[in-house]
């Protein structure tokens, strides 16, 4: 539509015109808030019916509806829900088969069979098969136009991918890829797309469809009937809204314009209560690390990398940025893998040792500067928590704030001291994307030779046991020489009416249910 | 009475000449007007060329792998040189295009369409009732002059003064919909390709809050001029004359009042153009502003630059009115010059 001025001047006059009378006739007296509902007891059967309406804030124009492309928080609140993966991730953060009932290796993990479940249809009717999934892998993988996903599927032969029967294919892999069920379960690296996908007329196997999408605004999505899993979903309707403010998100949810909010800052849980509104707390296995450079002054020394991890006082860091939620983190990812080793002395803060850390290194007095951004839940406030703490040993630390696309800019990957954010991901998935000087996003430039021995020997191994061992090991080298700074995994606080119900505490690290609405329903 | 407020003839005699000044003026203005958003044009466009970043990097985030960025590069067509892009989008505009989205694909028109719509509502909404609030007001005051209601209106408008639009914004919404009260709706959300004022009462806070942020202004310059206009000789004599006090101060002072509050007006417009991107973050409300922020911060340079020329465009239009219309207002400034 192209818009002629005169038009618009037109239109708008006679429109604010009407508006206006209309607003000061009915300006006393309407209520617009529908009433409280009377405080509902979370006891009985789901109930059918109703619309949902989600304030989401992380979206903007560049808002997308191919899964393959997901981003933010915006992006999967709605491809999550149009779409679903081969595997996916259960509220403890395992993996579990969604689309798939069947995911194993060869002996070599060098071949992956892939069997999907029968009778899964897409919303225009057509039938799951395995063309879909061999579509979808070569998609994800194309060289001309790779997707988020491809960094960490690379391994995946996409061209030798091999149809056995209608529900059944063989992955092959270029290396050895024995963590590629877990690979699978990340949000965004195994949602199934129909063969010859139009992201413009979107259809996947999800309980909604979609109704209507305007990026960066707002989207409507309704109850799919052929959805597989009988029952479900319980809702009729899903709205989602973009919000580019926290404020006006927290005030929609108290005014009732909102049944459901994301990613909520710690300091409105109070607010949110007192109104009658709920508050739900995942411990998430996001995380929002310090990067340090490895190859580059002062943190080529791995004494200096210690004394920095050594100062933090992480129980205070995070009382500061989340009112005390959170978990506390031991320097090492993958919080709530299966491979993640508990057994690891918990770091705490040790000010003498890191200032005799740093004078055994010749840094005593040491100056740095820390580039931060607002790029996760915190981070900005984590660096001068950091800069503060680090100033008891005698460091300097100097918080550069740069705006996000400064920080994602030229400079993204090459900073010495900064920080970055993840979303949960299983110990080995994420090594091959952050910790090996292969990985596509080596904030720390790590490049250990046994590190990546281990890795390569782990990566092969089809025996979860053995493998454990492996990454056991590899996680020691992290917490001993690593360049990542995890003084804590984020909590992901969202809140929601009285009136929701269905929702559970997921430590993926994604909101409300991982913004998977099928199992939410309405009283 | 008639002698005293009709000056028909000179009038009616001044519109038989060839061409009134009143258009020389306007098509001067005209012109420079358009000299100066050609300037902005390509002042927005060094702008964005020198921001950090590209649209493919601000899509792309933390999986901006070098493939993933070279290939969405090529798709945005990033690749051409600047002065090239410059001129297909000046071109494209000129031709009634403005051109599509880097980040989402759809034409600017369609995306900023609805939002210049939603955008007018608002300011002309606050602006025309802040004006009449804001003159009203301010009549009423000089008319009570250092009386206990004076007092009052000229301390509060002073305060209000002070106040930036957020924390209005906030008060209100605290207030009359998200804690005390729950009158209103707190957020302005309506789904796209609907009209605001289907809605009206999604529109209360959000007018309410420029109402309060412009009337002061309004009403200080009103109540001043007004003032000056009471204490005049002639308002003296036609007081003398045994006139009614309501009709010296509607028929005498408010026309020679109204002049030096017009200017004051037309800057409230412009205010209301530029503030209006906070009232629309704090509301959510899907306007202009609310579109500007979201272009900039996914530095989709056609939406940037097309949003930005239409606000200076709306700025040029808005002084031209407000000269022309305060020249209008006081006819000694209007005769041709000797």
């Amino acid at each position: 539509m192209d818009l002629s001025r005169r038009e618009f001047v037109k239109t708008a006059v006679a429109g604010s015109l009407a508006a206006g009378t209309a607003g000061l006739l009915s300006g006393c007296g309407i209520s617009a808030a529908p009433a409280a509902s009377s405080a509902a007891v979370a006891s009985g059967p789901p109930r059918r019916g109703g619309t949902l309406r989600a304030a989401i804030t992380g979206g903007s124009t560049a808002d997308t509806l191919d899964p393959l492309d997901a981003i933010t928080n915006a992006d999967f609140s709605r491809v999550d829900n149009l779409y679903e993966p081969l595997v996916g991730l259960t509220p403890d953060a395992q993996a579990m088969l969604v689309l798939a009932d069947e995911v194993t290796p060869n002996a070599t993990a060098t071949e992956w069979t892939v069997r999907l479940k029968s009778g899964i249809t897409f919303h225009n009717g057509k039938d799951l098969t395995a063309d879909d999934v061999i579509y979808t892998f070569q998609t994800i993988l194309n060289p001309k136009a790779p997707a988020a996903a491809a960094a960490g599927l690379s391994s995946i032969d996409a061209k030798g991918i091999t149809k056995l029967d209608s529900l059944t294919l063989r992955i092959p892999c270029t290396t050895p890829f024995a963590s590629l069920y877990e690979a699978l379960a990340i949000p965004g690296y195994s949602d199934v797309i129909p063969v010859g996908f139009n992201p413009a007329a979107p259809v996947g196997t999800g309980a909604f469809k979609l109704q209507s999408f305007t990026p960066g605004t707002q989207s409507t999505f309704v109850r799919y009937g052929g959805y597989w899993q009988t029952g479900l979903p319980y809702l009729d309707e899903v709205v989602i809204t973009d919000y580019s403010d926290a404020t006006s998100q927290v005030n929609a949810l108290l005014a009732g314009q909102a049944d459901v909010v994301n990613l909520l800052s710690a300091d409105v849980i109070a607010v949110v209560q007192s109104q009658g509104k709920k508050v739900l707390i995942s411990d998430g296995g996001g995380w929002n690390p310090f990067t340090m450079r490895v190859d580059s002054a002062p943190f080529n020394d791995v004494r200096v990398r210690q004394a920095m991890r050594l100062v933090i006082d992480r129980p205070q860091m995070m009382e500061i940025l989340f009112g005390g939620t959170g978990t506390l983190g031991n320097d090492v990812f993958g919080i709530w893998a299966p491979e993640y080793d508990h057994a690891l002395p918990q770091r705490h803060q040790d000010i003498d040792q890191a200032k005799s850390l740093l004078k055994a290194a010749g840094h005593e007095g040491l100056t740095v500067q820390l580039v931060t951004s607002d790029i996760g839940q915190g981070t900005i406030q984590a660096a001068e928590v950091l800069a503060q703490q680090a100033s008891a040993a005698g460091m300097n630390v100097n918080v550069s704030n740069v705006t996000v696309n400064d920080f994602y800019g030229p400079g993204y990957l090459k900073w010495v001291f900064a920080q970055d954010y993840w979303y949960y991901n299983f110990y080995l998935p994420q090594v091959s994307l952050a910790t090996l000087p292969t990985a596509p996003f080596n904030e720390t430039h790590f490049d250990n030779p046994a590190y990546i021995k281990l890795y390569h020997e782990a990566i092969a191994t089809v025996d979860d046991a053995k493998r454990q061992e492996l990454c056991f090991e590899m996680q020691r080298i992290d917490y001993n020489e690593g360049g990542l700074i995890i003084p804590f995994f984020p909590p992901v606080i969202d809140g929601y009416g009285a009136n929701v119900h269905g929702l559970v505490p997921s430590k993926g690290g994604l909101s409300l249910n991982a913004y998977d609405f099928k199992r939410l329903w309405l009283s | 009475m008639a002698e005293v407020t009709a000056p028909a003839k000179p009038a009616g005699a001044a519109r038989t000449s060839k061409a009134h000044p009143l258009w020389n003026t306007f098509f001067r203005r005209l012109g420079f007007g358009v000299i100066t958003l050609f300037c902005v044009s390509i002042l927005v466009f060094a702008a964005t060329q020198v921001l950090p970043g590209n649209a493919a990097s601000a899509v792309l985030q933390n999986t901006a792998t070098p493939q993933r960025l070279h290939a969405l590069e090529l798709q945005m067509h990033l690749n051409r040189p600047a002065v090239e892009q410059y001129w297909t989008w000046l071109t494209g505009l000129l031709t009634g295009n403005p051109g599509t989205s880097l980040v989402s694909g759809a034409s600017v028109s369609s995306l900023v369409g609805g939002r210049v719509v939603n955008t007018a509502v608002l300011v002309l909404l606050a602006g025309v009732i802040g004006t009449l609030i804001g003159v009203a007001l301010g009549m009423l005051a000089a008319a009570r002059r250092d009386s206990w209601l004076d007092h009052v209106l000229s301390v509060t408008a002073l305060a209000v003064t002070a106040l930036p639009e957020f924390v209005v914004a906030m008060a209100l919404v605290i207030f009359f919909a998200a804690v005390i009260w729950h009158l209103f709706p707190a957020v302005s959300v309506f789904p796209p390709g609907v009209a605001p004022w289907s809605d009206p009462t999604l529109l209360v806070l959000p007018v309410a809050t420029l109402v309060i942020v412009i009337v002061p202004y309004t009403f200080r310059m009103m109540r001043a001029a007004m003032i000056d206009a009471l204490e005049s000789d002639y308002v003296e004599m036609a007081t003398l004359k045994g006139l009614s006090r309501r009709r010296v101060l509607f028929f005498h002072a408010l026309p020679n009042a109204i002049a030096p509050t017009i200017q004051v007006i037309g800057l409230n417009f412009l205010y209301l153009a530029g503030g209006v991107v906070v009232v629309e973050y704090v509301f959510n409300y899907p306007g202009l502003g609310q579109g500007l922020v979201n272009a900039v911060s996914d530095r989709d340079i056609p939406v940037i630059q097309f949003i930005v020329i239409l606000l200076a465009a709306f700025y040029v239009v808005v002084n031209i009115a407000t000269d022309m219309v305060s020249l209008a207002a006081s006819p000694r400034r209007r005769l041709p010059r000797s």
